[in-house]
């Protein structure tokens, strides 16, 4: 049973979690449109601009559209901000322990990852509009479309290191504490790797970036989802969209690069800890380069009926030659020194 | 790469300067009326714009002492940009109305029209000094 | 797995007058059953500017200025249709170097509204680094035209007669390089648009335009093109120093060996216009004689010979997106007694209803595009004098023009 003493902690961590997911998520954002522009030779707003913005949309009016449901209209922002801040609660920091790293696993954190998109498409639903209709729409049969790669990477990782005989394979700490690349052979490897690239194609789905930006398709459904949300709402799902960057990014590092620094080199205590947040950071933004950033520069945006047979057959494909791969690892220890 | 040919492209732009001439200033300022006022005093500075090519057409430059008052200037104005004062038998031409094309300097014939290099014209008020040619 | 197969019912969705993925207003219904569109309909007609009016109101030497200013793309296009028509009537001789400066300007145009299109296209597809790029690609071109004629975008380079400026021999570099810049970038640019998948996936086979269709339709410029049809008024009504100039026109078999229609060919067909316009600037650089570039330097003595004019004429000129009408009569007065423009846009609109229909929402941007439709040089404003309301067919149509052909012929 959960004491007093941990109760408190729980709730310090989960306000400075809080702060942190908001204030990284909006950074990370920063930092892609950044990058976004550098690639297409601009040069791009401040690095501080998301918290500009964020700032402008919450002294801007929150206009309700007249036939929308006022209630989920206005709760889906805050479900999805809330829902995306807890996932973060059961996500390693650097070599932070995660606050509630005890009482769930990355099977948990895979259902939790479902309410900010549930929570757009409640909002999509109660606004009224035949765009945001169609963006929920679109949004479910995304949501629909990338569980099954995602699941696929989820469950292979865990099923690896439980063959390597680690105890609880689906907690994010067994996980980091036993990188996937140190337990598999190379088979095993192989088969990592084409997980990591079914993880990094799920993450701008999830994310709602181009490719699979359907649900938002400025140019098709004029932001879709988010059509009629303004002001204060916006605000909550954007921040929410910020935090959403880390979290994808976070389980990514922490599932394939879970490396830090102080394991690498010894630092005196107190440095290592910001070394590892800072080693972790350039993770982060190492990841949502290659995953968000470039993709979703160098891409067209796919037709939602693309959107589906990409995850379902292509990266389901490839997701489930990566199990494969990987348990064939595991079953022929030796393979590599065979081969 | 070769089915996203673009990615190649965009990583080699990344180590590459960016292509926007940062005109007036990197970022926006927060109040361009301050910001100007500090390029004036030699605290900022200021990223000069394109350069106009030569024979630009921009705001009109008008010598006011060749001027015979013919109203040739008005007859093939475009825009109505041009009045001719009968009391002084000049012609003040309004900028906010000018449309740049020059017809007016090809036509007067003591050649008192000119076309400067002058583009920085816009300002919320159209009646402003700046902008009344006489 | 579409969302087509969950939800039957039709449903309206209302696209413009403004909306991101138009660049122009027009309004769009469309009825859509799931993703899918069953049924659309369009109603352009959202801008006036009332420039035929303004143009009735001034004389020849005024209207070119304002002809400039019927589309922003298509600077110079709309006035060299004015002033062929023009100088049909006043009977003026136009100098043949103006006649090349002209055309080379006309295809310094086309380039550059090419490429705007394909950046726009590209942006339609939510691929926005293809934007920035040919935009800046696009840059170089906009810097030539601003050079020969002092301005980015409203040229005022020609008047009735002519042109204002000639291009003199410093410039003649400043052009080459910039053809030997494009020519290098051409085949990157194909390779960027074409070889693409994600692109290639989008814009194959969606809004097809069959060639019967553009052939019925009478569509014009690219639009028709990439439907195999061939037409190109530089070719098969050369104007100006078009007689003189080899221009083919350019098909997209030329480039993937077959004809779709598909907004995929479209962009082969422009692209590949780019090409050839760099070779049409050429062939002018070389062919271009010495002399006069105006058959009338002074503009008051022009002025005259346009108020002594009188009779009716037309004037055809190939735009970037089609061909491009004038129609003026003058009866021995200051203005024009009536002026009419008909936009390349104006003949192309229609080709939507069989492009779109059948086809997602997502792709309604790009197919929209694909004509590259300008309607602020189509919408014309209809004044219907008491409740006189007539719908003409096209049998009554056809009637009255052969009337009209029978009085002409007495
Ligand atoms: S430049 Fe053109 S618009 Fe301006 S005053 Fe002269 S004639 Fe009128
Ligand atoms: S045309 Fe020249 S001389 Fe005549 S009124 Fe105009 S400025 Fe004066």
């Amino acid at each position: 049973m959960i004491g007093s003493w941990e109760l408190a902690f729980i709730v310090l961590s989960a306000i400075i979690v809080t702060i942190y997911g908001i204030v990284v998520g909006l950074f990370l954002l920063g930092v892609d449109r950044k990058l976004a522009a550098h690639m297409q030779a601009r040069v791009g707003p401040p690095i501080r601009q998301p918290f500009i913005d964020f700032r402008k949309l919450l002294i801007k009016e929150n206009v309700i559209p007249e036939n929308a449901i006022p209630w989920i209209f206005n709760l889906a922002p805050v479900m999805s901000l809330a829902s995306s801040i807890v996932i973060l609660l059961y996500l390693p920091i650097g070599s932070i322990y995660p606050p509630l790293g005890a009482y769930g696993d990355l099977i948990l954190v895979m259902y939790l990852l479902t309410i900010p998109a549930l929570c757009m498409v409640a909002g999509g639903f109660a606004s009224g509009s035949p765009y945001a209709s169609v963006g929920a729409q679109r949004e479910m049969v995304t949501m629909i479309a990338y569980e099954f790669p995602l699941a696929i990477v989820v469950v292979a990782v865990a099923w690896r290191l439980a063959a390597a005989g680690i105890q609880d394979p689906f907690t994010l700490g067994s996980i980091a504490a036993y990188p996937l690349w140190s337990v598999a052979g190379p088979l095993g490897i192989i088969g990592g790797l084409l997980l990591l690239l079914v993880m990094a194609a799920v993450t701008p789905a999830e994310l709602s970036r181009i490719p699979f930006d359907t649900q938002e398709a400025e140019t098709e459904l004029a932001g879709g989802l988010l059509v009629e949300y303004s002001g204060k709402n916006l605000a909550m799902f954007y921040l929410s969209q910020g935090v959403k960057t880390l979290v994808m990014a976070a389980i990514a590092v922490a599932v394939f690069i879970p490396w830090n620094l102080s394991s690498i080199v010894t630092l005196p205590e107190g440095v290592a800890l910001v070394a590892d947040l800072l080693f972790f950071l350039g993770k982060v933004i190492l990841v949502m380069f290659f995953s968000v950033s470039l993709v979703r520069v160098a891409m067209a945006r796919f037709q939602i009926n693309r959107v589906v047979s990409v995850f379902w057959m292509y990266l389901g494909l490839i997701g489930l030659v990566g199990l494969l791969l990987l348990m064939a690892d595991a079953a022929l220890p030796a393979a590599g020194v065979l081969a | 790469m070769s089915s996203l040919p673009m990615i190649p492209e965009l990583l080699r732009q990344l180590m590459r300067k960016p292509a926007t001439n940062l005109f007036p200033a990197k970022y926006l300022p927060p109040s361009v009326t301050e910001f100007l006022q500090s390029v004036a005093s030699g605290k900022a500075h200021l990223t000069p714009p394109v350069e106009t090519p030569p024979r630009f057409r921009g705001k009109i430059e008008y010598q006011r002492d060749g001027c015979i008052g013919c109203g040739l200037c008005v007859k093939v104005c475009p825009s109505h940009a041009i009045e001719l004062l009968p009391e002084t038998k000049r012609i003040r031409i309004w900028v906010d109305q000018c449309i740049f094309c020059s017809q007016c300097t090809d036509i007067c014939p003591k050649g008192g029209l000119h076309m400067t290099d002058a583009f920085l014209l816009a300002t919320e008020d159209r009646y402003e000094e700046n902008l009344i040619v006489e | 797995m579409s969302e087509g197969s969950g939800r039957k019912a039709p449903y309206i969705i209302p696209i413009g007058p403004t909306h991101p993925a138009l660049k122009e207003p027009v309004m769009f219904t469309f009825e859509m059953e799931g993703e899918m569109i069953k049924e659309v309909d369009f109603a352009p007609g959202q801008a006036h500017r009332g420039i035929e009016w303004m143009g009735m109101r001034r004389n020849p030497v005024q209207i070119v200025h304002l002809t400039d200013r019927i589309c922003g793309i298509c600077g110079v296009s709309h006035t060299f249709a004015f002033a062929r028509a023009v100088e049909q009537i006043a009977e003026i001789e136009v100098p043949e170097r103006a006649d090349y400066i002209r055309a080379l300007i006309a295809e310094f145009e086309r380039i550059q509204s090419h490429l705007l299109w394909a950046g726009v296209a590209a942006h339609e597809l939510g691929f926005d680094s293809l934007l920035h790029l040919t935009w800046r690609v696009r840059e170089q071109s906009m810097d030539v035209i601003e050079n020969l004629t002092g301005n980015r975008v409203n040229y005022g380079i020609i008047q009735v007669g002519g042109v204002r400026r000639d291009i003199v021999p410093e410039q003649h570099q400043v052009i080459e390089d910039c053809l030997n810049a494009y020519e290098g970038v051409i085949s990157k640019l194909l390779e960027l648009f074409l070889d693409d998948r994600s692109i290639a996936l989008r814009c194959r086979d969606v809004g097809v335009l069959s060639h019967r269709e553009a052939l019925e339709l009478c569509t014009v410029g690219p639009t028709a093109r990439a439907s195999g049809v061939n037409v190109d008024l530089r070719q098969d009504y050369p104007y100006s120093a078009y007689g003189d100039l080899d221009v083919r026109t350019i098909l997209p078999d030329q480039y993937a060996g077959e004809t779709r229609g598909d907004v995929y060919d479209r962009i082969v067909v422009r692209l590949l216009e780019v090409g050839q316009s760099c070779g049409i600037i050429r062939q002018c650089l070389d062919a271009m004689p010495a002399g006069e570039v105006t058959a009338e330097p002074k503009i008051a003595k022009l002025l005259a010979i346009c108020k002594k004019a009188s009779g009716e004429a037309i004037g055809r000129v190939e735009a970037p997106r089609g061909e491009c009408f004038h129609y003026v009569r003058m009866e021995a007065q200051e203005a024009p007694h009536s002026w009419k423009v008909k936009a390349s846009s104006y003949s192309n609109l229609m080709s939507w209803i069989p492009m779109l229909r059948g086809e997602q929402i997502a792709d309604i941007p790009i197919i929209v595009a694909s004509i590259d439709p300008c309607l602020s040089c189509t919408d014309r404003v209809a004044v219907i004098r008491g409740q006189r309301r007539d719908i003409l067919s096209k049998e009554e149509l056809h009637r009255l023009s052969v009337e009209a052909t029978r009085r002409l012929q007495v």
